[in-house]
């Protein structure tokens, strides 16, 4: 699957946001395996661009297309096919069920096209640390941890695209890096594109390309 | 394995607003049985009413004519049937056929060839083969023929043996009528007449009248009168049921004259009718609003959900799955009211046939087949509005 960029401009931004960005009017091309990151300070638009290659917005100009189909033109079940089967997503704000526990929360994304096998989510919670949480409603988990459990939710259906938005501002370096090594394992092991925006660089992440929003 | 809505279930907020829900189920068990009660109730008169008049063959053949009034008192052609308004009651799919009584022209004397001192003017009718009750083979008549074959209504020989004693005349069984030969005068214009011998042949419960073959009327009409008439001012109708309200609305409608003891069952089903079609309107009417109330109920429950629902679709459920899902939890509820509903319409005509209608034969214990249909109908229609209403909530989240 490629993922293809043009002319991409948020309606709300003015036109000469494209002479600095990187991404904003340009015509990008990311291929299947690829590790991008995209740094970009706040109120670039990072959060924005993650919403609108997953489909959540369509308040831009341009076009966005996964395999020469565009994304504003799916209709919401093929989207949702999609965002089932091949583009996962980490939110900025996380968007967790806040009154089910950390297993159901896993449990209700798993389900719906099931990659690893119910097990598989206590080995990858215990891998970061939170392995004892299973049974905590999320309400009652810190942010940092609620971090960690969105980032395991991503990893649980197939995906040819990971897009991470700022997945670690609730993380410190250590917890970030075991997380960090999760995703790029799990990337791997599909083959799969990660596009990670955050507000500046990383060292344990060994990306291919790099661009400024 | 299958996708499970077990870990969905849980957010959905649907415990809230109970009031609103049991008031919702209430309004729509009342009104289903209403509307179920109510066509039950329609066919049941159905029933009861179709065996309410004389049938022959299936059908029901009944005399009409056209209503003398002060107006059209002296206007002979006023009061009768012409060739288009016979056309026009032979177009009705209500009607199997529609044949005319045609009348002599000429005047005709009756006597009993001397046997019985009985001398009287008559009138001779004829009518389509097809519409007499018994046809004896014989009943035909030939140029030439100086018999003719009668059938006479039974109605006249019962009445002949009431006033016959009173003028010293024997009272006579149907076996001996139709051994006395009597004869018939024909007289028209220009003092021609003709003496037949008539024999009745037969006694007809249908027809009032006095029938001869149609082939000696036509004769006759054209040689004492030298004409055919086109016009009569009695009609037979043959229809499947006497009481169908088209026809009786029909009727009413141009003013016929029809024998009203044939037709009393059917005003009176016109009546029934009429008020259990008005109640089965109003209990459709409590179902809408009864869906309504409970759409309301699911709006709010998909409104308090919002940002569950909301989530679940970002994280890549199908609206339509989510739909069928939320739909479905109320499945059973819905199959309950309707089966509930149902039973008591059930329990209602038992009531009905055993203690109302003394197990009469005409009726059943059970409820009609088309009463069962319509509520699993309306228990489809509940789920898939249930279905459309969420589904259409679920594309407004995204």
């Amino acid at each position: 699957m490629q993922l293809r960029i043009q002319q991409l401009l948020p309606s709300y931004f003015e036109q000469s946001r494209t002479q600095t960005s990187e991404i904003w009017g340009k015509e990008l091309l990311f291929e299947k395996g690829e590790l991008i990151k995209i740094v970009a300070p706040s109120g670039s638009g990072k959060s924005s661009l993650m919403n609108f290659l997953y489909g959540m917005r369509n308040d831009y100009n341009g076009t966005i297309s996964y395999d020469e189909k565009t994304i504003r033109n799916l209709s919401l079940e093929e989207l949702s096919r999609y965002r089932k089967d091949h583009l996962s997503i980490v939110f900025q704000d996380l968007r967790l069920f806040p009154e089910q526990t950390v297993q159901e929360n896993l449990e209700i994304k798993r389900q719906l096209n099931p990659f690893h096998p119910v097990g598989k989510i206590k080995e990858m919670a215990e891998r970061l640390g939170i392995g004892d949480k299973l049974g905590s409603t999320c309400s009652t988990c810190s942010y940092g941890e609620q971090q960690r459990i969105a980032i395991i939710r991503s990893l649980l259906q197939p995906f040819e695209f990971l897009l991470l938005d700022e997945p670690f501002s609730h993380l410190d370096d250590n917890n970030a890096e075991l997380a960090m090594n999760l995703m790029l394992e799990e990337a791997r092991l599909r083959n799969a594109t990660i596009v990670f925006a955050d507000l500046e660089r990383i060292d344990f992440y060994p990306y291919t390309r790099l661009f400024h929003l | 394995m299958a996708l499970s809505f077990k870990p969905i279930r849980p957010l959905l907020q649907t415990g809230t607003n109970a009031i609103s829900r049991w008031l919702s189920y209430i309004g729509l068990g009342i009104g289903v049985l209403l509307l179920l009660c109510s066509i039950q109730m329609y066919i049941n008169i159905q029933q009861m009413l179709k065996g309410g008049s004389i049938r022959k063959d299936g059908y029901d053949f009944i005399s009409i004519t056209k209503t003398v009034t002060n107006e059209t008192m002296g206007q002979v052609e006023k009061n009768l049937f012409n060739a288009a308004e016979v056309a026009e009651l032979k177009s009705k799919s209500f009607l199997e056929d529609v044949a005319p009584l045609e009348a002599n022209q000429f005047q005709v004397e009756l006597s009993a060839a001397g046997i019985l001192p009985f001398r009287t003017n008559l009138f001779l009718e004829t009518i389509d083969n097809s519409f007499l009750d018994t046809l004896p083979p014989g009943f035909q008549w030939v140029v030439g023929q100086t018999k003719i074959p009668i059938i006479v209504s039974s109605d006249f020989l019962e009445i002949f043996n009431v006033f016959g004693p009173s003028y010293n005349l024997p009272q006579v069984s149907q076996e001996t009528a139709s051994g006395i030969p009597v004869l018939i005068t024909c007289s028209g214009d220009d003092d021609l007449e003709q003496t037949f011998q008539g024999q009745i042949v037969a006694f007809s419960d249908r027809i009032n009248s006095v029938l001869v073959p149609k082939s000696f009327l036509d004769w006759a009409n054209l040689t004492f009168k030298g004409k055919i008439s086109e016009q009569s001012s009695r009609l037979y109708i043959k229809t499947k049921d006497a009481n169908n309200p088209d026809l009786l609305n029909f009727l009413d409608q141009k003013q016929y004259k029809v024998n009203k003891d044939k037709t009393k069952f059917g005003r009176i089903k016109q009546v029934f009718q009429g008020i259990f079609s008005g109640l089965a309107v109003f209990g459709l009417l409590v179902v809408v609003l009864a869906l309504m109330l409970f759409s309301f109920y699911l709006q709010l429950v998909i409104a308090r959900s919002k940002e569950s629902l909301r989530l679940l679709l970002m994280l890549g459920y199908s609206p339509g799955w989510l739909s069928k899902n939320v739909s479905k939890r109320f499945i059973p509820v819905y199959i309950l009211i309707v089966c509930t509903a149902l039973a008591f319409a059930q329990l209602m005509q038992w009531v009905f046939h055993h203690f109302v209608m003394y197990d009469r034969p005409e009726l059943s214990t059970m409820v009609n087949w088309t009463v069962v249909l319509v509520a699993f109908l309306l228990a489809l229609l509940s789920l898939i509005t249930n279905y459309r209403l969420v589904k259409k909530l679920l594309y407004h989240l995204h």
